[in-house]
């Protein structure tokens, strides 16, 4: 779409000459996420630095009929912060201040720019942080974890990111400035915050968050088993949440990342193990050391090789520091692959983990997996070589496949990385036609002129009035999906 | 609203036709007894399955009939009378566990079963649903959801919004649909069970809730601080919660209710549990009991039987639940008694000590002028400076047709909940005027 010279002297009379971006190679910048296959620059990057000129923005769109889509970091994996109708993309980068902490009530305000692990870092010295962790942390922005509902390992013990909000200053899509929920934990009226959460820029641009803040804990305790195969390390994930113990995190690393990450980062796997268990325990020291007690036992009844607790900090640091890398050294072992976010119940990952090896073999493709074991949030990759003809279709296949697997089990298509343009033809996997309609109508009373991200989140449907171009873009051949870099 | 197209001796037939003849009630003293803030239904219905849901919601819609939802009927007081009623969806029937996996520590449960009637299946597995409203054992997982209700578990699991993963409703015009997952991980789409937990039967009739659930903690220990003042009660609240203690239950009692327990002469008394395994609770506790001294209270270990015995706390003729910044939870205690007293009434009192939310009874002398001038309107008043509100939960008819029950909503937020009333519930079947705003 041209956005005509009127509107765009508007756009810089709300975010002035060095808020906005309309250079082509400037555009270029925006024109991807960090999932690569799917390209679209905007017409016009703003880059604001008050709520009120986001609210300007989207008032100016609104009049116009142009798409607006919101940018953080730009490290989502789901096509989410990327243009594929054009339009106006709102980056929050200038609004990534600290607006208040106050530990007194437990919470934290900031604008949607920040950077989630600065959260942490400015109220650690208090004895607090922010729990969210996606392995993006150090630069996802935490406007970004909002708007995709973001986990990370932690999740586990402690909920994604919407358990953790607790305010959000919204501009809708309908042009209006409001603050939904605050310090105060309930208030009449509808839950308008958990919609908001996850709306993946689709109901509104979020201006500010107000976050709990968790008090850290007396201790941790990492441990790291490993195992000569995949089930067994499944079958020890089973059952230590059958044992009812749900340690903070709980992260299975398979052969592949094994040998990738100890070739890339040297985190101190043991050099082929088939599967390596990361589980993290955190609480009163008595309660983790007894946790441990009883895991030991449960690794070893499984035919664990070896069993290692962190002896200290550093220790435990670099052990998480190869399963965040984790996606960054895979660049090292394939030129290109596939990633899903797909979740099973819990006691089904054995299971999944047969399937998948199934329909490895079945189409020729090695599918590496590093993933949040505990709450059965998967990660395969599935590795395929671009030069080799037909690889990318076989790859696309097997995920497909392997997505089925998963929602047949009882699961859902995507367990924190959210749906955007990645996954939202597969929305009808897990919800019928009238689920999905009920969502449309969430969708239109935030965003009524359907300008917001337009394109994503909701399977395309003659029904839901979505102004489309015709079909989602193309796949090109050629460049990896995901690149070196990415956080999974 | 629209004109009956349909006779009511032919209505009467075809809700029998959809959940049975004996399941179609509409003799007097049911509909007395099934009356929402002495509105009285035509007809009470008792459907056993998500389909007869369906149908009578789409009839109810296609006939312009108003439907009140019911789980065990314990909070129906909750909200505006209802500007009209016809009929009444009693869900007691619906008390099936769908679908339990221990293993996945996921349940799926019909919305009439009682929370006493799930825990003691899961307990047999090592289970809960960490949801414990005050008092509320009897009360059916489809209400305490749709009422957003909860209790000292919050503290450490949260409420039903972060419980409840998956949800199948009927709505308005009896389209089932369903909302969320059925793992305990999942951001596919807009969270539409958060949208369910707290919207009274408003917007849809939650039939069937997946939940989260917890593994029982291998030991338990309850402790008690009783403290002399208000603010001693606010410091030793403050200093636990910055500590590393993890209590999983914790409630703060006033005057009253911490009679309930034991504790005799006490201003204030903050009731909390530790659940762990034994050794981490036996230290936390001794932590706990160092904590209160250091701040001029007294801590003593309680009988596990001390929650249970709050059961009555809030069962005055008139309950509120206040909601403020959760560092000045005992100042509005505070303020609540003080106004309470000046009205000769009595106040026992629970709050959520971490989470700023105070639930309160009255008895005594009350009158409608006496509640909105003396209580409602003053607290109102300064908490809305902090965002914070008072909703009176529970009142007697006669006083609650004179008061607002909700308190006020801001005309920006308001404008939204309009929209979203309006999407999906047009022409206002589902509990009309009893949500906040009179939605």
């Amino acid at each position: 779409m041209t956005l005509s010279a009127a509107f765009l002297r508007e756009l810089e009379a709300i975010v002035g000459v060095k808020g906005l971006v309309t250079s082509p190679e400037g555009r270029l910048t925006y024109e991807a996420d960090m999932h690569t296959f799917y390209k679209g620059a905007p017409d016009a990057v703003a880059l604001p630095e008050t709520p009120e000129q986001v609210l300007q923005i989207v008032r100016l769109c609104r009049r116009e009929r142009v798409p607006v889509v919101p940018r953080g970091s730009g490290t989502g994996i789901i096509g989410g912060a990327m243009a594929p109708q054009g339009g106006v993309m709102v980056s929050m980068t200038r609004m990534n201040r600290i607006l208040e902490l106050d530990f007194d009530n437990r919470c934290a305000t900031v604008q949607p720019g920040l950077i989630n692990l600065w959260l942490s870092q400015a109220t650690r010295e208090h004895g607090y942080y922010f729990a969210p962790d996606p392995s993006s942390q150090m630069v996802s922005s935490i406007g970004g974890n909002v708007s995709t509902n973001a986990g990370g390992p932690h999740c586990l013990k402690y909920g994604i990111t919407v358990n953790h909000v607790l305010g959000l200053e919204l501009v809708t899509g309908a042009g209006e400035l409001v603050w939904i929920g605050g310090k105060a934990a309930e208030r009449p009226g509808y839950d308008l915050l958990g919609l908001a959460v996850g709306g993946e820029g689709t109901l509104g641009l979020v201006t500010a968050i107000m976050v709990r803040l968790l008090h850290v804990p007396e201790g941790v305790k990492t441990l790291l088993a490993s195992f000569s195969s995949i089930e067994d390390a499944s079958e020890t994930v089973s059952a230590i949440v059958a044992a009812g113990i749900i340690p903070a995190a709980l992260e299975l690393i398979d052969e592949f990342f094994v040998r990738a990450i100890e070739e890339g980062v040297g985190a101190g796997y043991p050099k082929g193990a088939g599967a390596v268990l990361l589980i993290e325990l955190d609480g009163p020291r008595e309660e983790i050391e007894a946790q441990a007690a009883r895991i030991v036992p449960i690794c070893r009844d499984h035919a664990a090789l070896e069993i290692r607790v962190a002896a200290d900090e550093a220790e435990r640091a670099l052990l998480w520091r190869g399963r965040k890398e984790a996606a960054g050294v895979v660049g090292r072992m394939t030129s290109n692959w596939l990633l899903q976010d797909a979740v099973v119940p819990r006691s089904r990952l054995p299971e999944i983990m047969r399937r998948m090896q199934a329909i490895s073999r079945r189409h020729g493709l090695r599918i590496a997996n590093v993933f949040h074991a505990g709450d059965g949030n998967l990660h395969p990759m599935i590795l395929y070589d671009d030069r080799v003809a037909g690889e990318l279709e076989r790859a696309k296949q097997a995920n497909e496949e392997l997505l089925q697997a998963c929602i047949a089990l009882g699961g859902s298509v995507t367990g924190e990385h959210g749906v955007g343009l990645d996954k939202m033809e597969n929305m009808p996997l897990q919800f019928g036609p009238a689920d999905l309609e009920f969502m449309t109508r969430v969708r239109r009373l935030f965003d009524p002129d359907s300008i917001m991200n337009p394109g994503k989140l909701l399977p395309s449907h003659p029904a839901c009035g979505e102004a489309l171009r015709p079909g989602p873009p193309a796949i090109p051949p050629g460049p990896p999906a995901i690149p070196k870099g990415a956080w999974v | 609203m629209r004109a009956m197209a349909v006779s009511s001796p032919a209505l009467d037939r075809a809700l029998g036709d959809i959940v049975g003849r004996e399941h179609l009630l509409s003799d007097a003293a049911a509909l007395e007894v099934h009356a929402v803030d002495g509105v009285r239904p035509r007809w009470v219905a008792r459907p056993s399955a998500v389909e007869q849901i369906s149908r009578a919601l789409a009839l109810a819609s296609a006939e312009g009939l108003a439907v009140a939802p019911r789980g065990s009927g314990s909070s129906l007081s909750l909200g505006n009378a209802p500007g009209r009623l016809d009929l009444v969806l009693d869900l007691g029937r619906m008390q099936r566990i769908i679908e339990y996996v221990p293993e996945d520590m996921v349940g799926t449960a019909e919305a009439g079963l009682s929370l006493g009637a799930l825990g003691a299946q899961l307990a047999a597995r090592g289970q809960m649903l960490a949801l414990d409203p005050i008092g509320g054992a009897s009360r059916s997982v489809g209400g305490v959801l749709a009422c957003h209700a909860s209790g000292p578990l919050r503290v450490r699991y949260g409420t039903g919004r972060d419980l409840l993963l998956g949800v199948r409703f009927v709505q308005a015009d009896g389209t089932v649909t369903w909302g969320g997952s059925r793992v305990v991980k999942s951001v596919s789409g807009y969270d539409v069970p958060k949208l369910l937990v707290g919207s009274l039967g408003t917007l849809g009739v939650i039939a069937e809730a997946t939940v989260r659930l917890h593994p029982l903690p291998p030991a338990r220990g309850s402790w008690v601080v009783s403290t002399p003042s208000h603010a001693i009660a606010a410091d030793c609240l403050a200093a636990l919660l910055a500590s590393t203690l993890e209590p999983d239950r914790l409630a703060v009692l006033n005057a009253e209710a911490s009679k309930l327990v034991g504790v005799d002469g006490a201003r204030a008394a903050l009731l909390v549990s530790f659940g762990s395994v034994a050794e981490a609770v036996a230290s936390q506790g001794a932590a706990l009991e160092r904590l209160a001294k250091e701040h001029r209270a007294g801590a003593a270990p309680v009988a596990a039987e001390s929650w249970a015995q709050l059961a009555p706390a809030l069962s005055g003729p008139v309950k509120l639940k206040l909601a403020c910044e959760p560092r000045r939870l005992l100042h509005w205690l505070a303020e609540l008694e003080r106004e309470a007293a000046g009205g000769r009434l009595t106040v026992s009192a629970v709050g959520q000590g971490g989470h700023g939310v105070l639930e309160a009874s009255l008895t005594g002398p009350l009158t409608a002028r006496g509640l909105a001038t003396r209580v409602l309107a003053p607290l109102r008043h300064e908490l809305g400076r902090e965002g914070g509100s008072l909703v009176v939960e529970r009142a007697p008819v006669e006083l609650k047709a004179e008061l607002e029950p909700w308190g006020p909503i801001s005309p920006e937020l308001f404008a939204i909940h309009g929209r979203v009333k309006q999407a999906f519930d047009p022409t206002r079947v589902l509990n009309p005027g009893r949500f906040a705003g009179r939605l």
